[in-house]
């Protein structure tokens, strides 16, 4: 068989240790953060970029796909080995190689744990600011790969906005170089093209970062409103006033309620949404704008605002929202969680067509999300043993989807396209938009060796989807994985 | 591509692109305009351009046809007929960049922009907003500025300058130090490939990672892989009262110094802005413009030994002050709004002068020596000060005069060498300089020349070196742009 060889090969290189293909094994890496599955035929661990280099030459001599993977958090189905083949895992690769204070730079391997960097700095008075809910577990590579965000992205950006440079593997096994400490390089901004490909462009072996000074003062609060349109409009209106808070997170009734239940955080029970609201920067500003931010969202119609005392209370109020997925997991067998964005503007009427869908398919969906940039992150609960309501959820979850484009939003603000949102591309995009980006992947990874069938759905596809009609992109996927079948596109 | 096509006579350029864009959208050889009627229509559209063929020359390489396309479609046609027939493209917006890179072989088309010159959509409760790539830069800040709104692109030339042209060019200004580049605001790009497809990336709303990012591959890609429709972008409130605070020091080291304690302080100033002492010269006056080749008495430089750091904050009357408690006894000077009369917006007319002037330097430099050359310089923050120093000695090398501005936080420097008013330079002078400049920089840095004569530009590489992935660019390129039709031979070339 093709891929015991294979693996001979590829235990040359890395090490009889740093290579899994027992059926055991690869059931493990079968599936990540996500709902989808498929399962690799070999997992590897390489160590050096010239070990990554060598696998991606076999790979592409013998025609097999190569995938990713990280910590396995990501939401989308990116380091899913969907057509199997190698799955390469970066935990051996975890190293700080370098930090830069003078220049507010660090360059670190993929599989440097986000926050782990943070914590190797922190002292120094810095921070890496990217911080996906997953920042304990997720790594930086795969962070580069999903362009990750989190709370606290609203006022600092996302993850492309802080790497300034790569190293970077091709499915050819070529080793390059995309820009370096300094913000502007000469030549096409590849470093920034890079971020958010979604493994599907080539490996980043070495990833430099930007630094961010921690902020002088930070203020905590949590708004209370008796209904979600007074939390919504507040969202509007601190927007409008011209405040852009660090953090600005929403939840509904309902989840806050299932928070309270796993986690008391101090939500009040009998509220309709909170607000967590956090300012940072200058202790004078910050002073200034938490007075604003108070006072905007008792005019609108807070019951009260609570501001943090202490770090202790301020951790309290974060630990509800940071406990929150886990809190919904205690109560239903599954959830499928949304990404879509929308116009700040328009949050209070989606609520409301969120809340619609949630009738029309008789499911439960919690609100949980980043209001501050729009980024919603439904969460629809289902038995995905129950066929029919794992159907529902699907329809739900692209209904809601369908909704954000038609306002002017984006079916995914931080969780990536993967192999979930294939279809939807086709929703946002047209067929020339996709033509030209399939163009592009196709200078770097022109055999698509490279996490195959992830972000670019092909364009015949999309025509198909346009027409209502959703069959299976391409063809069946491990049939034996229960929520594939759900997931794959029908 | 046939011998025959490739050498097609002027004026069938010119009859193509009558039949896409109409003869009143069009500048052509004067064979044709002595053909064209006037009518009042057009003149009131004020869509008719008069201006010869000439006054839009490159590099005194002189266009064949001038074209103002009015939708997407009319590009895709123009494009899809260059590529076919091989005309050289050449897209454009307010011209105050085209210096830039080398000197063109030929330009078949100069495809202008200025009819892409609307809002696209303003959603000033959301703040995002998006134009056509004609629009200027300072209508731009107009539209947002009537929702004390503003985008925080402050690139020389707002007037001409347009969205499509400082994002193709990546140009930048003071304000990059406070709010990063054009990358880190521009949310969405429409464009149109060489082969005439018309595509987009990105979208509308500020946290977006559907499909690869379009605007990152656009921005700095100096229109060769398509032409820039229209952009949209994060805005920002605009700040309601600001102060300048001028810090004044005897060297550049000690200049650097007092940056890296801003640096390590928690001030979060918009723009951080280092002049040095022959800059000062350049921004002090109005630019008059003089005739390089006539003698002027040389400006004395005792008035100029300083090197400055410049400080602008935004905030409250307690943010301001704690500000100047911070910065301590370096402030020389405080640049503020103390006019009562200008309560309404709290920013001095001539703390918005100084900062213009220093958006405006490499024009001024330029108004004063026809023959100079200016260099964008990108180094991380910690080799600025060694960056700065090569520039003075490399022209005290060559026999010329060095004037710096630059984001001194951020790592993007401008730098002008002029040439002694006694002693007329040599195309080789300038290319030495830059090569010298280049030799002493880190490995990190690049350095492009934004402007030169143009006699200069064969002699050395007018980009600088580039770094193991100059195969993966042209790559790149040739997907988007098979036959090199976009700005050919000028960028990667």
């Amino acid at each position: 068989m093709q891929y015991s060889r294979l693996a001979r090969q590829i235990r040359k290189i890395v090490g009889k240790d740093a290579v899994l293909d027992q059926p055991e094994d690869l059931m493990l890496y079968e599936y990540d953060g996500g709902v989808d599955r498929g399962t690799p035929d070999i997992i590897c661990f390489p160590q050096t970029t010239e070990h990554v280099s060598k696998i991606m030459q076999l790979a592409t001599k013998a025609g097999v796909p190569i995938v990713p993977r990280g910590a396995g958090t990501g939401l989308s189905g990116g380091s899913i080995a969907r057509k199997g083949g190698i799955v390469l895992g970066f935990s051996r690769m975890s190293k700080i190689l370098e930090i830069d204070i003078a220049n507010q730079r660090a360059i670190v391997q993929p599989g440097v744990v986000n926050l782990d960097l943070t914590h190797a700095v922190e002292s120094q008075g810095f921070y890496f600011a990217p911080d996906p809910s997953s920042q304990k577990a997720c790594t930086i590579g795969g962070n580069v790969a999903e362009n990750s965000g989190g709370p606290h992205t609203l006022a600092n950006g996302v993850t492309v906005n802080h790497v300034t440079g790569l190293e970077v593997v091709l499915p050819d096994g070529r080793i390059v170089e995309f820009g370096s400490k300094a913000n502007d390089a000469c030549g096409y901004d590849l470093t920034g093209f890079f971020v958010g490909s979604e493994g599907t462009l080539g490996i980043a072996t070495k990833i430099t970062v930007r630094l961010t000074k921690l902020p002088e003062a930070v203020a905590t609060m949590l708004a209370v409103f008796n209904t979600i349109d007074d939390a919504a409009n507040s969202v509007v209106a601190i927007t409008a006033a011209s405040i852009t808070p660090a953090a600005l997170e929403m939840l509904d009734g309902w989840t806050l309620r299932t928070v309270e239940a796993a986690t008391p955080a101090g939500y009040p029970l009998d509220s309709a949404a909170v607000l967590l609201i956090e300012l940072e920067g200058l202790r004078e500003a910050v002073d200034e704008n938490a007075d604003i931010v108070r006072n905007i969202c008792m005019k609108v119609g807070a019951r009260e605002v609570r501001l943090a005392a202490n770090e202790a209370e301020r951790q309290r109020l974060w630990s509800g929202r940071k406990n929150a997925f886990g809190a919904v997991g205690r109560i239903s067998p599954s959830y499928y969680v949304q990404d879509g964005v929308i116009p700040r503007t328009r949050i209070p009427e989606t609520l409301r067509h969120i809340d619609s869908v949630s009738k029309k398919y008789n499911l439960q969906i919690g609100n949980i999300f980043h209001a501050g940039d729009g980024n919603l992150h439904p969460l629809i609960l289902f038995d995905p043993r129950d066929a029919d309501q794992t159907a529902r959820t699907i329809a739900a979850g692209r209904e809601i989807l369908e909704f954000c484009v038609s306002v002017g939003g984006s079916i995914t603000g931080e969780h990536g396209v993967g192999m979930e949102k294939l279809n939807e591309m086709c929703v946002m995009f047209s067929e020339d938009d996709i033509e030209v980006m399939t163009r592009l992947r196709n200078v770097f990874n022109p055999k698509s060796i490279l996490n195959p069938q992830k972000v670019l759905p092909t364009t015949r596809s999309c025509r198909e989807t346009n027409a209502g009609d959703h069959p299976s992109l391409h063809g069946p996927v491990n049939a034996s994985a229960p929520a594939t079948s759900a997931h794959g596109a029908d | 591509m046939p011998a025959d096509l490739a050498l097609a006579p002027a004026h069938s350029i010119a009859d193509e692109m009558k039949s896409i864009v109409g003869a009143a959208n069009l500048v052509g050889p004067p064979v044709e305009r002595r053909n064209k009627k006037r009518n009042r229509k057009d003149r009131r559209l004020g869509t008719r351009d008069e201006a010869p063929l000439g006054s839009y020359a490159i590099d005194e390489v002189v266009p064949v046809a001038v074209v103002s396309p009015g939708s997407e479609e009319e590009i895709a046609a123009i494009l899809r007929i260059a590529s076919e027939r091989d005309y050289v493209v050449v897209p454009t917006g307010g011209m105050t960049k085209q210096n830039i890179g080398y000197v063109p072989d030929r330009i078949d088309i100069l495809l202008r922009m200025n009819r892409f010159n609307k809002v696209e959509h303003y959603d000033a409760g959301d703040l995002t907003f998006g134009a056509g790539a004609g629009m200027t830069i300072s209508d731009v800040q107009q539209t947002l500025a009537a929702n004390s709104q503003m985008l925080p692109l402050d690139p020389m030339l707002p007037d001409r300058a347009t969205v499509g042209g400082v994002l193709a060019a990546n140009a930048h200004g003071p304000m990059k130090s406070g709010f990063g580049g054009a990358r880190d605001y521009c949310i969405g790009v429409h464009f149109v490939t060489a082969d005439g497809k018309i595509a987009k990336g990105g979208g509308r709303v500020v946290k977006n990672v559907a499909g690869y990012d379009m605007m990152k591959l656009m921005i700095g890609s100096f229109g060769t892989l398509g032409v820039i429709t229209s952009a949209n972008f994060k805005v920002f409130p605009a700040p309601l009262q600001t102060r300048t605070f001028v810090c004044a020091f005897a060297s550049l080291a000690e200049a650097i110094a007092f940056r890296d304690r801003v640096l390590a302080s928690p001030l979060q100033p918009m723009c951080v802005e280092i002049n040095s002492p022959r800059a000062q010269e350049y921004l002090a006056a109005p630019a008059a413009p003089r005739d390089p080749d006539h003698h002027h008495a040389p400006v004395r430089l005792e008035n100029y030994s300083s090197w400055n750091v410049l400080v602008r904050a935004s905030g409250s009357d307690a943010v301001l002050n704690r500000y100047r408690q911070e910065l301590g006894a370096a402030v020389t000077r405080e640049i503020a709004a103390a006019d009562e009369k200008q309560l309404w917006t709290r920013i001095s007319n001539d703390e918005k002068q100084l900062w213009t002037r220093i958006s405006n330097f490499e024009p001024t430099v330029i108004d004063r020596h026809r023959n100079g050359m200016v260099i964008n310089v990108s180094v991380s923050i910690a080799d600025v000060q060694s960056a700065l120093q090569a520039a003075e000695d490399s022209a005290i090398e060559h026999n010329l005069l060095c004037a710096s501005i630059g984001r001194i936080t951020a790592g993007a420097l401008v730098i002008a060498f002029m040439p002694l008013a006694v002693d007329p330079p040599s195309a080789m002078q300038f290319a030495n300089a830059a090569s010298s400049l280049r030799g002493r920089l880190p490995r990190d840095a690049s350095a492009h020349v934004l402007r030169c004569p143009k006699e200069s530009k064969s002699r050395f590489d007018v980009w600088g070196t580039t770094p193991t992935d100059l195969e993966m660019m042209r790559s790149l390129r040739a997907s988007m742009d098979p036959h090199g039709i976009l700005n050919r031979g000028r960028f990667l070339a």
